[in-house]
C-alpha cells in the first residue's frame, strides 16, 4: 500500500511538471471509466473528451502547489472531479437545481471529500475566467507584443531565442521590450 | 530606481525567481512595508507575471491533452521498460572487491583532448580507473556470473555489465533522467565501455545511455533508459548561469570519489583553464579522482561549470568546463529531445545545508562497465 501511495505521488510530481508520460499513463489509466459513466449520465462522446480534459487541468493545477497531497487515489479524485464538472454544466444549462451527490456510484470516501472537491472545481472555474481575461487582454495588445509575450509564456522560449526570433541585437534589449509589453498588459489588463 | 518604469517587472522577476542578493531583498522588503503605493504597485505585477506564467503552463498542458487525446491507439506504451532495476545487495556484494581495489589504486588517467595532448603530463583527468583486480575480482566476478544467470532466469534482460572500467559524476539536466559528465569518463583511448550505469543517491542502479557529446569541451549528455525514472521530487532545484563567474566566486561540489557522496568547496582562481583555455575556469578546490563530471554551483544555486581535471606538479589546481559548454550543446539537440533548463534555483535563497540535501538527489556516480 506503502508502495502505491509513492508511485501515485511520483506520478503527481511527473503530471505536475507536465510531463507526458506520467500525463499519458494518467490519462489512459482514468479515461474508460469517466467515459463510461457519462455515456450513461446523457454525455456524448465529446462531452467525455472535453469532460476529462477539463478534470485533469484540475489536477494538474492542484498538483502545482507543493503541499499538495491526495487524500484518495488519482483516479477516485478524477472521477469525482468529473461528475462535479458535469453535474454543474447540466445546472447551467436546465437552470434546475440539481443534487450534486446522487447515488451513482458514490463511496464513502467521496461524500466525505464531496465539499473539497467542489472548491477545487469552484476554484478551477475562477482561475479559467481570469486566464480567459488575461487573453483577451493579450489580444488587444497589438504586435510585437503579443508574439513576444506568448513566445515567452506560452511557448515557454528563453529571453535568447526571443531575442533571435525578433532580431533584437542582444537580449536586454529583448527584455526592455517585454517589460514595455507587460507595462501595457497591466493596463489594459486593470482597464477591462 | 524606481522611476525607470521597467525596474518593478526585473525586481519582480527576480523576486518570484529567488534571484535577489540578499541586500536587494532587504531593501525590498523596507520598501513593501514603508511605501504603499509601491507595494500595492508591485503585488499586482507580481500578480501578473505569476498568471501569466501559470496560463502558460496550463496552455502547453491542454495541448499536450489534446495530443494525447487525438492518439487513442497509442497504446504500446502499457509493455512495461524491459530494464530491470539491480537491486543495491546485488550491486554491494559484485562490487565489493571492486571498491577495495578502486581506493587503493587510483591510476590517473590521461585527458584526450585533442589540445591538451601535448601537455598531458601536467594534466590528470580525475575520472577514478580501476585496475589491478586480481584473485578477489575473479571470485567476485563469479560470483557475479551466477547472479547474472538467476537474473536471466527470472527475467528476459541483456546481460549486465562485467566489471567496473571508471567511474566519475554527472547531475540531472531534467528530472526525467537527462543529465551531464565529463566526455572523458566515458570514452578514454580504449573507446567506449561496453555500458554505463548510474548509481543515485538511493543506492540503485540505473542503465544509461549517450545522447550528445562534446569531446573538445570534454562534455557528454546522457539519459537514463528506464521510462518513468525521476531523479527527485520536482524540476531542477538548480539553474544553468549564463555568463562567466569572476574570480574569487566561492563554489563548491558534490560528487562520487567514492561510492559515497562527497562534498567540497573553494573559489574560482583563474578566469581562464588549463593553458589559457578560455571555456574553462581554474578553481582552488580540493577534489579527488571520480569526481569528473560534478556540478561546480555557486551560493545562490547557479551551475558554473562541470570538473573535467586537475593540474599536476604540485600546484594542486582544479578546472572546470564553463556551463556554457552545456548549454550550447543543449542547444544543438533535435527539437524532440527539446532540453528546456528552469530559469530560476529553487535553492537560491538556502542555506548550504538545505542545498546540498535537495541537490544530493541530482548528483550520481557514472559507472562505466567493460569485460
Amino acid at each position: 500500500m506503502q508502495s502505491h501511495t509513492n508511485t501515485e505521488q511520483q506520478l503527481l510530481a511527473a503530471l505536475a511538471q507536465g510531463e507526458r508520460e506520467a500525463t499519458e499513463q494518467i490519462y489512459r489509466q482514468n479515461y474508460r471509466i469517466i467515459n463510461g459513466w457519462l455515456l450513461k449520465n446523457g454525455g456524448s462522446a465529446t462531452d467525455a473528451d472535453d469532460l476529462f480534459q477539463e478534470a485533469m487541468v484540475v489536477l494538474f493545477s492542484k498538483a502545482q502547489s507543493e503541499e499538495f497531497r491526495l487524500t484518495c487515489s488519482i483516479g477516485t479524485y478524477l472521477f469525482a472531479i468529473s461528475k462535479h464538472l458535469w453535474y454543474k454544466k447540466l445546472q447551467r444549462k436546465s437552470r434546475d437545481p440539481i443534487a450534486l451527490l446522487d447515488n451513482t456510484g458514490n463511496d464513502d470516501e467521496e461524500n466525505d471529500n464531496g465539499i473539497a472537491y467542489e472548491e477545487d472545481v469552484d476554484a478551477h472555474e475562477e482561475r479559467e475566467a481570469h486566464y480567459n481575461q488575461l487573453d483577451e487582454a493579450l489580444e488587444q495588445i497589438g504586435e510585437p507584443c503579443r508574439s513576444i509575450l506568448k513566445a515567452y509564456y506560452h511557448q515557454d522560449k528563453s529571453m535568447q531565442e526571443i531575442a533571435a526570433d525578433f532580431g533584437y541585437t542582444n537580449t536586454d534589449n529583448a527584455k526592455t521590450q517585454k517589460y514595455k509589453c507587460l507595462t501595457r498588459l497591466k493596463k489594459i489588463f486593470h482597464a477591462m | 530606481m524606481s522611476n525607470n518604469n521597467n525596474n518593478i517587472w526585473e525586481l519582480a522577476e527576480a523576486y518570484l525567481a529567488g534571484t535577489m542578493s540578499q541586500e536587494d531583498f532587504a531593501k525590498l522588503k523596507h520598501r513593501l512595508a514603508t511605501d504603499t503605493a509601491f507595494s500595492a504597485d508591485f503585488y499586482e505585477t507580481t500578480d501578473l507575471i505569476r498568471a501569466m506564467a501559470d496560463n502558460g503552463k496550463q496552455k502547453r498542458f491542454r495541448s499536450m491533452l489534446r495530443d494525447i487525446q487525438s492518439n487513442p491507439q497509442n497504446t504500446q506504451k502499457t509493455v512495461k521498460s524491459k530494464h530491470i532495476v539491480f537491486t543495491p545487495e546485488f550491486w554491494r556484494t559484485a562490487s565489493v572487491a571492486a571498491g577495495v581495489a578502486i581506493l587503493t589504486s587510483t591510476i590517473t588517467f590521461w585527458s584526450l583532448k585533442p589540445s591538451i595532448n601535448k601537455t598531458v603530463s601536467r594534466y590528470n583527468t580525475i575520472s577514478r580507473e580501476v585496475t589491478g583486480l586480481k584473485i578477489e575480482q575473479a571470485k567476485q566476478l563469479r560470483k557475479q556470473k551466477q547472479l547474472e544467470l538467476d537474473l536471466d532466469k527470472a527475467k528476459k534482460t541483456a546481460p549486465p555489465p562485467s566489471d567496473v572500467k571508471k567511474t566519475g559524476t554527472g547531475f540531472a539536466l531534467t528530472n526525467n533522467g537527462y543529465f551531464v559528465t565529463a566526455y572523458h569518463v566515458i570514452h578514454d583511448e580504449n573507446g567506449y565501455g561496453d555500458s554505463v550505469y548510474i548509481l543515485n543517491n538511493n543506492g540503485q542502479y540505473f542503465k544509461a545511455s549517450l545522447v550528445t557529446f562534446d569531446a573538445a569541451a570534454d562534455v557528454a549528455i546522457m539519459k537514463v533508459d528506464k521510462s518513468g525514472f525521476k531523479f527527485g521530487k520536482g524540476e531542477l532545484p538548480y539553474t544553468f548561469s549564463r555568463s562567466k563567474a569572476g574570480l574569487g566566486t566561492h563554489i563548491f561540489t558534490l560528487g562520487f570519489p567514492t561510492d559515497e557522496i562527497a562534498y567540497s568547496e573553494g573559489y574560482i582562481s583563474g578566469r581562464n583553464g588549463f593553458d589559457g583555455n578560455n571555456s574553462q575556469y581554474t578553481l582552488e578546490l580540493p577534489v579527488g579522482h571520480g569526481q569528473s563530471g560534478s556540478p561546480l554551483i555557486d551560493a545562490k544555486g547557479n551551475i558554473l561549470g562541470l570538473l573535467t581535471a586537475v593540474g599536476t606538479e604540485r600546484e594542486e589546481k582544479t578546472y572546470a568546463v564553463n556551463a556554457t559548454a552545456i548549454t550550447n550543446l543543449l542547444h544543438k539537440l533535435p527539437d524532440e529531445k527539446n532540453i528546456k533548463l528552469p530559469k530560476s534555483a529553487k535553492i537560491g535563497r538556502m542555506s548550504r545545508e538545505q542545498q546540498i540535501d535537495i541537490i544530493e538527489d541530482y548528483t550520481l556516480s557514472v559507472k562505466v562497465y567493460k569485460k
